[in-house]
């Protein structure tokens, strides 16, 4: 089942085209990545499943309802969206008794999600007073409280150190396990790797993939070879001859796609040319995803560089 | 990691205003200012009005008749709300625009869609916080007052007396709060700052920013009546009437009797009528704002 439907959203702020026609599904028990460089509208899709901002044109869905018809919205939907928006000269205990008190959460809950986050010991402590990564954990605890069955969290690592990056995707994950939908937001397509199971990709507002993050992997990255030989020459025309594609690399190496390390190797020995260093290589999936949202590339072109010859 | 163990479903109802209500008065209880800005409203109300009182006391013996005529025992003993005005203003206005200056009015219309309850739930907090204490600081300001004067000397007046005998009067008049228009003038004082704390909340919502939001109030207080009073005469005096400052002094004078008040002020009731609506129109653009507008 989808449960957050997004179809044909767009928002435009004065003639900044913030969301352009977004159209994308999010499943329940998986940890959905929503990935996009600065500035490519994750924040303002968010807002508008949110109910905060309204789109231009479209539409985007809860179990097939409108975020305003949701009768305890803090119990269905959790939402990280702003980590320091909140009252600065507040406690953190009584912003989530405040928030609690919206939709009828006892107060006892409060406790609850302050110790899950670890800010038991400073919640009667004064919000403005955290530092970052505190009040992204406050944040989260705010998206916990009404145990909610959608997460949104909008870079929700942000100013976290290592610890609370492992400790925020672990959560992610066993939120996930536990059957809810989970939709966070990153400019970082490693941290996703690690974090999630499928991907929403946006760029300039528009959709660029819609898949799991298996899938983008697997169809995005291009194994190249990196090949040294004191006969580079011959081994480019023998290497092409078998279907190869062959550029040149630094310092007189080659670099070599389409066939496999093994049968680089094969053919060499073959033809009676040695080599230096056989290394497979694989494009980074920050690269990949660089090149997929940057405006200059064909967003479904491999990286493929020209064949030498 | 289980994440959730005592939560109870509900299954009826939605959250609406009598929760949101809740959560504005723990928003508004837990900040320190509110608390800074209410003591101020009670310190000055009754300091300040002490004060006041204390020198015009001093100054009866010297009065010429029509000065006797205006001394109003009951006005002087609420100058303190020249200050409070002020305070609640700003008050009214931070309990919106602090919302938008850290950006949490996106959680607080986010756990609760409908934006109108929202705006009224923060009125109608803010409304009977303010109201609880201007009253109290006034009532108590009348009678903290009225002492002063009898310490001075000071005499209650018989009942129904007229403006004659106050004038005629050989001691201070001391007002009772029997005294024709005492009680209402004081009651009026507490609904003058409930009405602009509210009008000062429907800025907030419109405005969404600290600055701007205070400017436009104080604006409306203090410069409005200086632009009214560059305008010729035959235009001013029709609109002064209007202008709020005057409407609150409508509803606190009581020796309107003939003095250079008559026919520039509204009677009291209607003056709070006045402004009562004053306060409704901009509360109703505030809410339109919010429900228009991206939050
Ligand atoms: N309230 C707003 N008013 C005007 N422009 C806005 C507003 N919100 C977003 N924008 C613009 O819309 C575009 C998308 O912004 P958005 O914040 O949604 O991107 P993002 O993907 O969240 O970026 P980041 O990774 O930096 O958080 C940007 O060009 C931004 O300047
Ligand atoms: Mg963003």
């Amino acid at each position: 089942m989808h449960v957050i439907e997004a179809a044909r959203l767009s928002k435009s702020y004065g003639r900044t085209r913030a969301v352009d026609g977004l159209s994308f599904e999010v499943r329940a028990g998986v940890v959905t990545g929503f990935l996009g460089p600065n500035g490519s509208g994750k924040s303002t899709t968010m807002r508008m499943i949110m109910g905060l901002d309204r789109p231009n044109a479209g539409d985007v869905t809860l179990d097939g309802r409108r975020y305003h018809d949701l009768r305890w919205p803090l119990r269905e939907v959790g939402a990280l969206l702003e980590a320091k928006a909140v009252h600065p000269g507040r406690s953190a205990r009584n912003h989530l008794l405040s928030l609690a008190q919206t939709n009828t959460i006892p107060k006892e809950r409060v406790d609850e999600v302050l110790e899950l986050v670890g800010l038991t010991a400073v919640a009667g402590r004064k919000v403005g007073k955290f530092s970052l990564g505190m009040s992204q954990r406050l944040g989260i605890a705010s998206a916990l409280l009404g145990d909610p069955g959608v997460l949104l969290f909008d870079e929700p690592i942000n100013g976290l150190d290592p610890e609370g990056i492992l400790w925020v995707r672990n959560l992610l994950k066993s939120l996930a396990g536990e059957g809810r939908t989970i939709f966070v937001s990153s400019h970082l397509m490693s941290e996703m790797s690690l974090t999630a199971t499928d991907l929403v990709v946006i760029g300039r507002g528009k959709l660029i993939a819609d898949t799991t993050v298996d899938d983008f992997i697997r169809s995005n990255t291009v194994a190249t070879v990196l090949v040294r030989s004191p006969e580079a020459g011959r081994l480019a025309d023998v290497l092409s001859s078998i279907g190869a594609s062959v550029t040149s690399g630094e310092g007189g190496s080659l670099l070599v796609t389409k066939v496999d390390s093994a049968r680089i190797g094969e053919a060499a020995h073959a033809a009676g040319i040695a080599l230096h260093e056989l290394s497979p290589q694989q494009a980074s999936l920050e690269e990949v995803f660089m090149e997929l949202t940057s405006d200059s590339v064909d967003f479904h072109g491999h990286a493929r560089v020209g064949v030498a010859s | 990691m289980t994440v959730a163990t005592t939560l109870p479903p509900i299954e009826r109802g939605r959250a609406g205003l009598r929760e949101e209500t809740l959560s504005e008065w723990t928003k508004l209880r837990s900040v320190r200012s509110t608390w800074i800005a209410l003591a101020v409203v009670v310190v000055a109300g009754i300091g300040l009005s002490a004060l006041v009182t204390n020198i015009e006391a001093g100054r009866w013996a010297g009065l010429g008749v029509v000065d006797r005529a205006q001394f109003d025992p009951v006005r002087f003993s609420q100058t303190g709300e020249f200050i409070s005005q002020f305070v609640v203003g700003v008050l009214g206005a931070l309990i919106v625009t602090s919302e938008y200056a850290t950006g949490s009015i996106r959680t607080t219309l986010a756990t609760i869609p409908r934006r109108t309850t929202v705006l009224a739930a923060k009125g109608i907090v803010i409304a009977a916080v303010i109201f609880v204490v201007a009253e109290l600081t006034a009532f108590a300001s009348f009678f903290v007052s009225q002492a002063v004067l009898t310490a001075h000397g000071g005499k209650a007046l018989p009942s129904g007396s007229s403006i004659v005998a106050q004038l005629k009067s050989p001691t201070i008049p001391v007002a009772s709060i029997t005294s024709p228009g005492a009680a209402r003038a004081v009651f009026l004082c507490g609904v003058y700052l409930v009405l602009l704390t509210i009008i000062a909340l429907g800025i907030g919502f419109i405005l969404r920013h600290t600055a701007g939001a205070i400017s436009l109030y104080v604006g409306l207080l203090l410069v409005l009546p200086l632009i009214i009073q560059i305008l010729p005469s035959s235009i001013s005096n029709s609109i002064e009437r209007y202008l709020p400052s005057n409407l609150g002094l409508a509803m606190i004078v009581v020796t309107t009797r003939k003095t250079d008040f008559a026919g520039v002020l509204m009677s009291p009731w209607a003056a709070a009528g006045t402004l009562a609506l004053y306060a409704a129109v901009i509360v109703v653009i505030g809410g339109w704002v919010l429900v228009r507008r991206d939050a």
